[in-house]
Parts: structure tokens; sequence; C-alpha cells
């Protein structure tokens, strides 16, 4: 089932790029990408492996700095100011962080702070940035461990966790700060299999909750029963996109069937049902 | 063999050996500060500041310390800078301490993943913090031996300040030889000295790695392969 | 400030001690190469005794400031009766000095070869100076290639306190051609320039070494 209608909002645009393109020297990893996400709506990006989606997400929080055309986030430019000349300007790190005080990032390397332990890793940005009281900081990023299962791991070191806790415990790091949009890139990808479960659960829980989500993922399951819509990015360009039972069902472009049958017929030799009908909780 | 010489001036001696160790410390501060700034500016800076740092980090690098201290000292005037042979010693340390610190702490932020300073901006830390809270505390941990090896080397330099005549361990002592003849004495006591001074560095420095491990995680040590630089002089 | 007739009136002179400044460097690597050979070998014998003795040189020799090292050597030996010229005494100086460093820059290329290579020249019948001297030390060499080079660049540095003991090599060229002049900031410029001319070479050298070396490896 994938999530109701219901669940959103007035349909305010949180995310938006317009005619974004990002290149790497002469390679134009990123072309003409418009791409407009609504609040509470949860986007699974897909597509083959140097496609651009990390690419594309990192662009979509300007840790990647895009060449042409926009990213709006709840309406603001992101990255670049317009000077007086009418010319765009690199922004000051300040204003950067301004306009992405509501986004949210995970990475597929957890990147953790090692030399913090796990409640710090959750407060420090409270502390810092919000300018939270020791307490006040304390109270949520305890309250925070426990939404994603960890309260208990607060004193722990970051490198004595197994994957899946440490990729809870970013998420949680994240979530600290109320992010209204939450980017996540293949969180699952550096896990063992069987930790794979606990972090999609999580992720899964948010989306009920009416996060706004951007997800690059290798989780096809995940992406049919959560996502709102799916986007098939392949060298560069969104091919497709549309609800997942549809593109998963009746893709329209060739290249999307052969993306999704090479997928199927990988893991249908190890899985014995098939990976869309797959349960991930 | 007479070492008599030794007590009858043990208080030059001992002056000697304060002055050394304070040209040492003071070297060792000023070079790790200015290296910090530097290895900041280098690797927030643009491409032109940054090629000109380079070019100057080199340049010391490749200059013997000798020469650095009389152009500093003999060639300072010049410019209308004169200085003391304490000033110049001290400041002409920290000038070529500093280069190869800011090397170390170069190599000590490059070894630290770039995603933790990603996931760092994306909670809104602003460069600052995201230096000192995020990256200084990881660096010096995994470089701790690095600067503990710089800063034996950099004690091992001074003794050439006493070329400049500043009053410090080996200029007493030659000083000393010099005027009662007792040249082997003297010696023995400066290879002595450097020798135990040099020991109390490592052992400090083996202390000091040993408490930071204490705060460590296994993460951060298992990434502790740069390798301290060693040097000739 | 500067004279620039000066200046070039000096240059004859200046290159002389920088030629005495990278032959003397030069002899000083070569024999500290020996010295080095000899007490990496100590250090990695069997034998308790000698691996003590190897490691107590490797730290008298690195512990010991090289200018205190120098006036040792320069003062000692004509007490002892040996009248050896300045430059012998500078050569052994520095050799004995840089035997240390290089001693143990060896020891880390031998270490990182690995050991089945040793085992399968033993299957083969190979005996333990062939296989040092034909397998163990050529592979060293040319990992340790780019530190060795470096070392070079440490030694040329270093060699400028040979000045201290009133060789005319280039720090003392310099040192005598300013203090004759009252242009100090020029000559000692001027050396300056000569040994980044040089080092900066050789550095550059290592760099692309050493990026060989890389590649060849990966
Ligand atoms: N920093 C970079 N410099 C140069 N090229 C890059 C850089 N980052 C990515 N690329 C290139 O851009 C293309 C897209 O990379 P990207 O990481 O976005 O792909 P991806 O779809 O995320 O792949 P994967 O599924 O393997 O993570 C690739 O061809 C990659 O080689
Ligand atoms: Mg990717």
């Amino acid at each position: 089932m994938n999530q109701s209608a219901a669940k959103r909002g007035a349909g305010d645009v949180m995310l938006e790029a317009r005619g974004m393109s990002k290149r790497f020297g002469d390679h134009t990893v990123l072309q003409d990408i418009n791409l407009s996400i609504q609040r509470s709506e949860v986007v699974c990006l897909i597509g083959p492996s140097g496609s651009g989606k990390s690419t594309l997400l990192r662009s979509l929080a300007f840790l990647e700095n895009y060449d042409d055309g926009e990213v709006f986030v709840e309406g603001e430019l992101l990255g670049y100011d317009r000077a007086s000349d009418g010319r765009r300007v690199r922004s000051r790190p300040s204003r950067l962080s301004d306009v992405r005080r509501n986004m949210g990032m995970v990475f597929q390397q957890f990147n953790l702070w090692p030399h913090l332990s796990v409640l710090e890793n959750v407060m420090e940005a409270l502390l810092r940035v919000r300018g939270m009281k020791r307490d006040d900081a304390h109270r949520l990023a305890l309250a925070t461990l426990e939404k994603v299962g960890l309260a208990e791991k607060a004193g722990a070191w970051p490198n004595r966790l197994s994957g899946g806790q440490q990729q809870r415990v970013a998420i949680a790091r994240s979530l600290a700060m109320s992010p209204a949009i939450m980017l996540f890139d293949e969180p699952t990808s550096a896990l063992d299999p069987e930790l794979v479960g606990e972090v999609l659960q999580v992720m899964r829980q948010l989306a009920e909750e009416g996060m706004t989500m951007v997800v690059v993922t290798h989780e096809m399951g995940f992406a049919a029963r959560v996502a709102d819509r799916v986007l098939f990015l392949d060298q560069g360009h969104i091919v497709e996109q549309g609800p997942p039972t549809r593109l998963f069902r009746h893709p329209q472009s060739p290249r999307l069937a052969q993306f999704l049958g090479n997928y199927l017929e990988r893991n249908s030799l190890f899985e014995a049902a098939p990976a869309l009908n797959r349960v991930d909780d | 063999m007479d070492f008599s010489v030794l007590t009858d001036h043990a208080g030059e001696i001992g002056s000697g050996f304060l002055v050394t160790i304070w040209t040492w410390v003071g070297g060792v501060l000023a070079g790790v500060i200015a290296g910090l700034i530097m290895a900041v500016i280098q690797l927030s800076a643009g491409p032109w500041v940054r090629g000109v740092l380079r070019c100057y980090i080199e340049v010391i690098r490749a200059t013997p310390f000798l020469v650095q201290l009389f152009l500093l000292y003999y060639g300072g005037p010049s410019l209308g800078l004169s200085l003391s042979p304490m000033a110049a010693g001290l400041i002409g340390l920290g000038i070529y301490g500093s280069v190869y610190f800011a090397e170390i702490f170069r190599t000590g932020f490059t070894s630290i993943p770039r995603g933790q300073q990603e996931a760092a901006a994306m909670l809104g830390m602003t460069p600052w913090q995201i230096i000192w809270r995020v990256q200084i505390p990881q660096m010096l941990v995994l470089i701790l031996p690095a600067l503990v090896n710089f800063t034996t080397i950099l004690g091992k330099e001074t003794p050439v300040l006493s070329i400049i005549t500043v009053p410090e361990l080996t200029f007493v002592l030659t000083g000393v030889g010099a005027e009662t003849f007792a040249y082997v004495e003297t010696l023995l006591a400066l290879c002595v000295g450097y020798f135990l001074l040099a020991e109390l560095c490592s052992r400090l420095g083996q202390w000091l790695e040993r408490r930071a491990s204490r705060y460590l995680t296994q993460g951060v040590q298992q990434r502790r392969a740069l390798k301290p630089r060693e040097s000739a002089a | 400030m500067f004279d620039l007739a000066l200046l070039v009136q000096g240059l004859p002179l200046l290159l002389a001690g920088l030629w005495n400044t990278v032959w003397l460097s030069a002899c000083g690597l070569a024999l500290g190469f020996l010295i080095g050979i000899g007490v990496c070998s100590l250090k990695l014998s069997e034998r308790g005794a000698l691996r003590r003795l190897g490691g107590a040189y490797i730290s008298v020799f690195r512990g010991i400031p090289l200018l205190i090292q120098l006036l040792f050597i320069y003062y000692l030996l004509p007490r002892l009766g040996l009248d050896i010229p300045a430059w012998v005494a500078a050569i052994a100086g520095l050799a004995l000095c840089s035997g240390a460093y290089l001693a143990e820059i060896l020891r880390g290329g031998l270490l990182t070869l690995p050991v089945g290579q040793v085992e399968a020249a033993r299957l083969l019948g190979l005996r333990g100076r062939t296989i040092l001297t034909r397998i163990k030390l050529p592979q060293a060499l040319r990992a340790t290639l780019p530190a060795l080079l470096n070392e070079v660049i440490l030694l040329i540095k270093a060699s400028s306190l040979i000045s201290a003991v009133g060789l005319a090599e280039l720090t003392r060229t310099a040192q005598n051609l300013a203090a004759s002049s009252f242009l100090q900031l020029q000559f000692y410029l001027a050396a300056a320039v000569l040994y980044c001319i040089v080092n900066i070479s050789l550095a550059l050298l290592a760099g692309q070494l050493e990026r060989r070396f890389e590649k060849g490896r990966a």
C-alpha cells in the first residue's frame, strides 16, 4: 500500500529542481533535472550504478555545487545568491546552512563522529547549532534515540555498534534537529543483509509520520511499499517516474524494463519470494 | 678526564640548559600554532593563496635551518629587522618548525573521511565548528606520533642556535670547553645532555599517546597509519 | 643592501661552495649507506646482543644532534693523536649520523617484503647471503627509493653545519662573502637559492619516483 493522499499537506512544494545539471570536468553527470517534491511525499531514486543518483541527491543538499539551473528548498534558492549585477555567486556558509536548516541527510557510510559517544553525536548540533541548554539537548537526544530504539546505547562509542545500529544513530542525529525533509543516500547498502530490515523499519515509520523523504535505494521492496513516487535515473536523466506499482509492473522504457529484469534475476536466485513482494519488516 | 670543570661552571650550564628548554618549547609552540593556521588556510583558501603557501613551505623545507637563521639574524637588519640572538633563534625555530607542523596537520586533516564534515555541515555546523569540534579532536590523536617525533627533531636543531650566539647549552658548554681546554668533558656532557632530552621527549610522547589512546575509539586508532617523518639533523 | 656586481663576483666562490656541499654530502651518503646496511643487518640479526648493538648505534647517532657529533669528531680526534683533515672529519660526521637514519629506512623496506618470497628462495636452495643481496636488497632499495632521496635532501641541509668546523662549503662561503662585503642579506639569500635549486629538484625527482612506484605496485 502506498501512502494515503490524506496525510499530505496542502500540496506545498518542499524541494524543487529546475533544469539542474552537474558536470565533473567535461563529464556531464546530471542533465536538465526537473523535479518537484511535495510535503510528506516519499520519493525513491533508483537506477544503475553510476547513473548519478548520489550526485542528484547531493546536489539537492548542495554537497555538490550544481552548475546550471536551480534548486529551491521551501521556495528559497539553495547554494547561490543573486549578486547586484544579476549574476549568481556562491552563498556564504551561514546562508547555505540557513537555507538547508530544515533538511537532514543520512549517508551510506553513516559518518558518525568516532570521537564522540552516541549521545554526544546526537547532542552536538543541538548544543552548537540550536544553542540548546545541555539538559534540554540531553533530554531531546535521548528521546530521539528512544525513537530509533537505541536509548540503551546512548553511552556507547559508535564503532562498538553494529552497522544497523550506527545507521539508526545517524538517523537520530539528523532527526533530532527536527528536519522537514530528509535525504537518504543508500542508507542500507553498507549493511549486512540481516541488518537492513531494522533501518528500513525506522525509515518506514518516519514516512508514516509524514516526513518528506528522498531516498536513493537498491531496496526495491522498500520502494514498492513505502514510496509515493519512484524516479528511474539513467545516465544523468530522469528516464521515467511515477507511482511504484506502475513503474515496477508496467515499465514504459526499455532501459527500466532491463534494469528491473536484471534486478529480479539477481535477487530471485537467492530469495524464495519475488523481490517486489518482499516484506521488509 | 676531569669533570670538575662541569661542577665549577654548574651555574652557567644550568642556565644554558634552561635556555635550551625555553627555546625548544617556545619554538614548538610557535611552530604548532603557525603550522595549524597554515594547514587550515591550505584547506580552505582559494587556489592562488594555496599555491603561494605551498611554494613558501617548499622553500623553507629546501633550505638549511642554519641559513634561515643567518638570513634572519644577519640579513634582518638590512630590512630594518634587528633581532636579539634569542629572538632570532625563537622566530627561526618557529618558522622552520611551522612548515613541518603544517604538513603534519594537513595530512591529519585529509585523513579524516570527508563524509564526517558533510554530516556536520548538513546539521548546520559552521566551518569553524567543523574544524574545532569534528576534525581537530580526531586529527590530534591520529597525528600525535608524528607531532612527538618532529618535536624531538626540533629539539635536536636547538644546538644550531649556538652559532648565532644564543646562550643555550651548546653555546655555554663549548665556551667552557674553549676556556678550560676541557673539550672532551664538555662535549661528553653535551652528548649526554641532548641524549637525555631526546629520551625524555620520546618517553613523554609515549605517555601522551597512551593517555590519548584511552580516550580513543577503535575506529580512530585503526586509521592511525601516519608515518612519522625522520630527519638527519 | 644588494650589489649585483659583488654578487657576480662572488658567484664562482658560491658555486665552488655548492660543489663542496654536494660532494661532501655524496661521500657522506655513500659511506653512510654502507654503515646503514651494516647496522641494519645487526638490527635484523638473530643474535640478541648484535640486535642490541645495532639498536644502540641507532639511538645514539639519532639521539645526539649532528652539530655535537661534528664538534666531537673535530675536537676529539686530534686529541687522540689522529691529525685528520677537516673534510675527512666532515664526511665521517655525516656518514656516522646518516648511517643511523639509513639503517632504519632500509629496515623498513626489508620488513615490508612478503615472507613468502624469502621462503620461496630458500626452497630453491639459495643461501642466506644470496637471498639478501639478490632478492631482499634490490627490492628494499626500490621500495625505499623515495625515502632515500628524502634522506639525501636532509643530508644536504645538514651539511650546512660543517660550516661550523670551518670547511668552505656553501654556507661557510656565503658567510665569508657576507662578512667581507657587509651584504649579509644578499649572500645568504644567494646561498638559500642555491640550496633550493638542488633540494627542490631532488624533491621533484623523489615525487616522480614515488608516483611511478605506486603505479608499478597497483
Ligand atoms: N567527485 C567526482 N568527481 C568526478 N566524477 C564523479 C565524482 N562523483 C561522481 N562522479 C561520477 O559521476 C557519475 C555518477 O556518480 P554517482 O555516484 O552519482 O552514481 P550513483 O548512481 O550514485 O552510483 P552508485 O549506485 O554506484 O552509488 C559516475 O560516473 C561517477 O564516476
Ligand atoms: Mg551512489
